[in-house]
């Protein structure tokens, strides 16, 4: 045995964006916490400007817990998939998408960056980073109808940006999954079982990337986990696979990572409009004027200065 | 002295200006066409007309020098400048006379004085100077070494002998090869041709499978066609038989690069390997190889597959946190 490290290892979601379980939960709720004093400090600062002392307590009736916060995003990365598919992304560009934004919310919370914007702004991080770049103002286009412009985008980038302390290299199951299709030939003999449980396993994977599997396990183990999951839709035989491929050892260790797997993709429940709407009600209350380009706390800090995007300048 | 006879024998052909005008008649080449400038030993041209006319009454001088002059001692004109063409014909006629070697003296010094005092004639002659006293010279000379010039002389020839015979069996040899390579050119397409008649009086006699017979023949054209290829090969063998030395030279080095191995290797990787057993074929759905600028840059269907095994691979058994 080589005393070589892989070359897994050396990628930048493997050293920085995986957690357990516990401690994302804890990270959730501790920017949960951090978030909200920051809230009430500027609200504070805003009701010292303007005299209105309402809002405040308003907004203190209206905090979002962490679970609020989390449905809100989830239901925003329901959107990103939509919107890849309006202008017709491939799945590492939604994935991708997905990852980044789920990624910049372990550092930032829900009051400061409303997730309607962030959302864009992964989105075109994406396609940049994933190859299949578009122009800022074929982006926006058609989203004229939602009055969405060139700098509501290219505003939140570098943020982003910096939020993901600049990982850009995103590794998704999907390779994989398409791996283990071709590796699983070699056992399995019915190929037209086996390609309707890769199709199958595709979507599953579509599906895992917005859950937290993404920062629990590698890429290939969601992989191998969507496909057991096909497979027993399928009647395919992975087991055979696995024990013919793989010393038994090895699978031991396996077998739980799988399961937990497949459990969570069987758990995953998108979030349902009417739930965002009620907690995006919220947020309209309580988010953190300081963030907030229409809150007059914000306007005195920052005196308006007329923007002038690189598009519109020429 | 035979001057003339060597030009014609190296197929030089005689000089001829198309503004060529006879200094004597001063008729020119617009006027007669055939006109041939004849030179006298005096260096100085004349027509054919004018030398027929007169000389062919005997000796006579020459109407520019007055020189005496015979009618067989003109000849035709090689070089354009008559200088060069007097310096050319001097010094052949001073090579035949005083044609000693190097080997023929005791000391270099004694060969250089020797090669002084030649061209010290050559240059009296061609500028005219002391003309008697050096043809006196010449001729004592050759009186005093008549042995050793006509010793010179046949050695001389001797070695133009040998010169032109191996050239000769040269270019016997190169017609040789070239008439092998013909006749094996010549038996080849026989012999094709001949397989072709087999094959079809086959097809036409027996009544086995059409496909069978074509293919037990065409097994057994390249079998021969096989045979004609390792005779050549055989041939070409012996010459890299000669260049054993040099062979076993490079042998040597290539040794001592072996014995570098082992400590490093440029190429490595420096991660370590990812196992995978790859399959001669995969049923690939990929649709993305079938265009062939992704193929152009050596890219190719097997080198992504084996990216994607290894994708699969990658840790999947790492823990998780």
């Amino acid at each position: 045995m080589s005393d070589k490290r892989e070359l897994f290892e050396q990628s930048s979601q493997f050293r920085h964006w995986r957690y357990t379980p516990s401690s994302l939960s804890a990270l959730r709720a501790a920017n949960n916490q951090q978030g909200i004093a920051r809230v009430r400090q500027s609200l504070l600062a805003e009701s010292s400007l303007d005299g209105n002392s309402a809002r405040t307590a308003e907004a203190e009736n209206n905090m979002l817990t962490p679970a609020d916060e989390l449905g809100l995003i989830n239901y925003y990365l329901q959107k990103i998939r939509d919107y890849a598919t309006v202008y017709k992304f491939n799945s590492t560009v939604k994935a991708t998408a997905i990852t980044f934004m789920k990624r910049f919310y372990l550092h930032n919370v829900v009051f400061d960056y409303p997730p309607k914007g962030i959302m864009l702004a992964c989105l075109y991080l994406a396609t940049k980073v994933e190859n299949s770049f578009v122009k800022i103002d074929d982006f926006t286009k058609p989203l004229a109808r939602t009055k969405v412009t060139n700098s509501d985008v290219l505003d939140y980038e570098f943020v982003v940006t910096q939020s993901l302390q600049f990982d850009l290299a995103v590794h998704h199951p999907y390779r994989p999954a398409y791996g283990f299709f071709l590796d699983m030939q070699t056992y399995v003999e019915d190929i037209t079982v086996l390609q309707k449980t890769y199709e199958l396993a595709q979507k599953y994977i579509d599906q895992a990337v917005f859950t937290d599997l993404v920062f629990y396990y590698q890429p290939a183990q969601i992989a191998l986990g969507a496909i057991k999951l096909a497979a027993v839709e399928t009647r395919c035989d992975v087991d055979q696979y696995l024990t013919s491929q793989f010393d038994a050892r090895a699978l031991e260790s396996l077998y739980p990572i799988l399961d937990n797997v497949q459990e969570e993709i069987r758990k995953y429940q998108p979030v349902s409009m009417k739930e965002a709407q009620v907690i995006d009600r919220k947020l309209i209350l309580c988010r953190n004027p300081e963030k907030n380009p229409s809150s007059s706390l914000y306007k005195s800090k920052n005196p308006e200065v007329p923007y002038v995007s690189d598009s519109d300048s020429d | 002295m035979s001057i003339l006879p060597s030009a014609r024998k190296q197929d030089i052909p005689p000089y001829q200006g198309d503004d060529d005008v006879c200094p004597v008649c001063k008729s020119d080449r617009y006027l007669n066409h055939n006109m041939k400038l004849l030179v006298t030993p005096c260096y100085h041209k004349m027509c054919e007309t004018c030398v027929e006319r007169l000389f062919s009454m005997g000796p006579a001088p020459c109407p520019v020098c007055h020189q005496i002059l015979r009618q067989s001692s003109f000849y035709e004109q090689i070089f354009e400048d008559l200088t060069v063409e007097k310096e050319v014909r001097i010094r052949k006629r001073i090579a035949m006379t005083f044609n000693k070697r190097q080997e023929d003296f005791k000391t270099l010094n004694a060969f250089n004085d020797y090669l002084e005092m030649v061209e010290d004639i050559t240059f009296n002659l061609l500028n005219d100077v002391d003309v008697q006293e050096t043809e006196e010279k010449i001729g004592r000379y050759k009186r005093e070494n008549r042995d050793l010039i006509y010793k010179n002389i046949s050695k001389q020839q001797r070695e133009e002998k040998l010169q032109h015979l191996i050239s000769e069996q040269e270019r016997t040899k190169r017609l040789q090869q070239r008439e092998e390579y013909r006749r094996q050119l010549m038996d080849e397409e026989r012999e094709k041709k001949m397989a072709k008649d087999s094959v079809i009086d086959a097809l036409a006699s027996s009544d086995k499978d059409a496909k069978e017979i074509v293919q037990t023949k065409m097994v057994q054209l390249k079998r021969s066609s096989l045979r004609h290829r390792d005779a050549s090969k055989r041939s070409k063998f012996d010459v890299s038989a000669l260049l054993g030395d040099l062979d076993e030279n490079s042998d040597e080095e290539n040794s001592g690069d072996e014995d570098m191995e082992g400590t490093f290797d440029p190429t490595e990787s420096p991660y370590a390997p990812i196992h995978i057993s790859m399959k001669q074929t995969y049923i690939d759905p990929n649709p993305a190889f079938r265009h062939p600028a992704l193929t152009a840059a050596g890219m190719s269907r097997e080198i992504h597959q084996r990216y994607l095994l290894e994708g699969a691979m990658s840790g999947l058994f790492a823990p998780p946190l």
